[in-house]
């Protein structure tokens, strides 16, 4: 399924990527292409893939989990944690 | 006189009808059971008022209060407090700022200052190394509050010379025009919430400076030293506090409460907007923009952005949120630019944007016309301007949404508690947040309502919608970031308490137990509140008992730490129910209550009247939401 990542938070500042296209079926299976794709686009990065995993999802703007699975034209939300006002 | 360290001994009183000055009495008995701070005003509020006092009148009181660490150079340690009889809800108000002010107090040996009467002329005053003078401040009314400033440092220079640093507090236009929502602003922060600046407007006080060369001294500077290195280092290296807080400051939440349908949108008809994303902290990010902090903070959460070619400060969350989507603006640029205007009038942003935002929605149902419209932004500008000079319908706006929506009809949708408008989280979708508003001593106050939210999918992520042990945990937040308020540490210090872990691996199974167990500890956390004793102990995760231990040399536990903090939130009740609070004015405007922020989803809407049950019964209060006198005993309260 392609559907666009987008990432916000110290994702967006550490990587440079505001968002991209990726193919995948679940959540969970998006998390290594990305991290292949971040490095990709911005080497000197040093995300591992624990940042991807420390994040909090939403699938269409509703939280989903790692498990949740994806259809063509999803909008996937990875926001780190976060806090404070 | 005391035998503490941290304090400085003086709690100074200032009547500015007869301009004398006399030693307030405050024992370190007082100390013990209040610290400083909002507590410490809270006290002295309820010896001084009786229930029949008018803001605007020369028996209404204004105590400005540091805490006994303000000043050591503990991490993020230099706050004050500034309460004082609110014009805006009629009970009382306290509002916390950062900045320089409390440090310079303390060097000119004062703790504290209750300031009574009314000046017949304008007036600022100046506290030099403990000895009082009284300025004519006619050259400075009427200025803004950077203008003021500037305008304090040449009269200082002149009568000085140029060496001095001074730590000032001062009105715009908006305080002198007895704007209900006008703050006191100090450097580029301010003590926003509920009119404080009315009131220095009302008793015609311009500015108070103060500055001096006393020493702050520390009960064991060794030890206090050691303690303040590690926090700092904790407070570096936590995610929240080390990371996201510099780098995005509070305005990287809104992605996360778009996320959590916690943003409010359209004066709080819903909690996700399309165009957030301009709004956002990573588009704060964006702009060319440094981060800075108060005097001896690690965290430096302020933005400062451009504007106009000037650096200057940037919004925080609760001002992008309410005048971007609950307005429906994405226009960034502009919530930055009318950021800077309402600091510079002096006002209050939050009820400032809450009233609007009502105003807007009464023209749309016409129920007053005024021309105001949702995601108009033309004219805004000039609006602020009207509304602290009170001038059109700038004059009505000043008296906030509550006055308005009696007068005109509406007040379902005044977003308000006890009068003062709420901030920018959309409650029915952190019910626990609902419920911090609705029983908040000072209105409508995220933090003085225990920033539930906190848990609520704010850095951990309990069932945003169960109302399960979030009266307990209200509670338990609220006399927590009492006693924190008390010492003059900054609440973002709390969020540290947080085991790292919890934040940075939210969905490992340990986080997600935790995240599951809370709304089943209720007990818990009565049974903690009923015998303090059980936690008669120190952790090293809750810093402040080893800071007033080392730096004040109060013996102290986790235990007596959050009782100092009941004691408080119930000191300040009993000051209010001399003002007609009681549980029916713990309340939410009914579109929070009543109506479903998602229709499908019936638990999208607070469950206020099934939280406040069991609140009540947690802090020990009758079913008339107030403590007894029995209960008042109990606390020391006298």
């Amino acid at each position: 399924m392609m559907v666009t990542v987008k990432l916000f938070g110290l994702l967006r500042l550490d990587s440079g990527v505001k968002q991209l296209e990726l193919e995948a079926a679940t959540v969970q299976e998006l998390y290594p292409k990305l991290l292949v794709e971040l490095s990709r686009r911005s080497p000197d990065s040093s995300l591992a893939l624990k940042d991807l995993k420390a994040c909090a999802v939403a699938v269409n703007e509703c939280p989903a989990k790692p498990g949740t699975k994806l259809r063509d034209g999803d909008i996937v939300y990875l926001i780190p944690p976060i806090a404070g006002g | 006189m005391t035998n503490y360290a941290g304090y400085m001994g003086r709690v100074l009183e200032i009547d500015l009808s007869c301009r004398q000055e006399r030693e307030y009495p405050w024992t370190d008995r007082d100390r013990e059971l209040y610290i400083g701070g909002k507590a410490m005003a809270s006290k002295i509020m309820y010896d001084n008022f009786t229930g029949g006092e008018d803001p605007f009148g020369p028996k209404n009181i204004i105590v400005i209060a540091t805490g006994p660490v303000t000043g050591t150079f503990a991490p993020s340690s230099n706050r004050f407090d500034i309460s004082t009889l609110s014009p805006l809800t009629g009970i009382t108000t306290s509002s916390n700022c950062g900045g320089d002010f409390g440090f310079h107090l303390k060097k000119a040996g004062i703790d504290a200052l209750v300031i009574r009467g009314q000046s017949p002329e304008p007036v600022w005053v100046e506290i030099d190394d403990g000895k009082v003078l009284y300025h004519d401040a006619g050259a400075l009314w009427g200025l803004k509050t950077g203008d003021t400033q500037e305008g304090l440092k040449k009269e200082l220079t002149a009568l000085h010379g140029p060496k001095g640093r001074y730590g000032m507090v001062t009105i715009g236009p908006a305080g002198e025009n007895r704007v209900l929502y006008a703050a006191v602003t100090s450097g580029e922060r301010a003590a926003g919430r509920g009119g404080t600046g009315a009131v220095f407007g009302s008793k015609n006080l311009k500015a108070i400076v103060a500055s001096g060369s006393h020493e702050i001294r520390l009960h064991d500077r060794e030890k206090a030293i050691e303690h303040h290195k590690k926090w700092t280092a904790a407070l570096k290296s936590h995610p929240l506090t080390g990371s996201q807080l510099p780098r995005l400051g509070t305005a990287g939440l809104v992605s996360t409460m778009q996320m959590r349908g916690q943003l409010a949108t359209r004066n709080f008809t819903a909690g996700r907007f399309d165009g957030f994303e301009k709004v956002s902290g990573e588009a704060l990010a964006e702009e060319n923009i440094t981060n800075t902090g108060c005097l001896s903070c690690p965290i430096r959460c302020s933005r400062t952005v451009e504007v106009e070619g000037q650096k200057v400060k940037g919004p925080e969350l609760e001002t992008l949120g309410l005048f971007g989507p609950n307005l429906l603006n994405d226009n960034l640029k502009l919530v930055c630019r009318w950021n800077r205007e309402l600091d510079e009038l002096g006002m209050d942003s939050i009820s400032c944007a809450g009233t609007i935002a009502w105003a807007m929605e009464a023209s749309e149902k016409g129920l007053w016309n005024n021309g105001l419209k949702f995601g108009q932004v033309e004219g805004i500008s000039q609006l602020l301007d009207d509304i602290a000079h009170r001038r059109g319908i700038g004059d009505e706006l000043a008296q906030g949404s509550k006055r308005l929506s009696e007068k005109y009809g509406g007040k379902d949708f005044a977003i308000q508690s006890k009068g003062m408008e709420l901030s920018a989280y959309e409650p029915r979708r952190a019910v626990g947040q609902g419920l911090g508003y609705a029983v908040a001593n000072r209105g409508g106050c995220h933090l003085n309502g225990g920033y539930l939210v906190v848990l609520e999918g704010l850095g951990l992520s309990i069932d945003q919608q169960t109302p399960k042990a979030k009266a307990d945990f209200c509670m338990l937040m609220q006399d927590l970031m009492e006693s924190i308020s008390a010492c003059g540490h900054c609440l973002f210090t709390s969020y540290a308490v947080f085991p790292r872990f919890l934040i940075s691996k939210p969905n490992s199974p340990v986080t997600r137990f935790v995240n599951f167990i809370i709304p089943h500890i209720g007990w818990v956390i009565r049974l903690l509140n009923k015998c303090p004793g059980i936690a008669h102990l120190n952790l090293p995760l809750i810093p402040y008992t080893y800071e007033l231990r080392y730096a004040v040399g109060m013996k102290m536990n986790i235990g007596k730490f959050l009782k100092i903090g009941e004691r408080s939130y119930n000191v300040e009740r009993a000051v209010n129910a001399r003002f007609g609070v009681s549980a029916e004015k713990d309340k939410l405007p009914k579109r929070l209550t009543n109506v479903l922020q998602d229709p499908n989803d019936p638990s999208s809407r607070v469950p206020l009247e099934q939280m406040k049950r069991i609140y009540y019964k947690a802090r020990g209060w009758g079913e008339n939401g107030l403590p007894d006198e029995k209960k008042l005993r109990k606390l020391g309260i006298e």
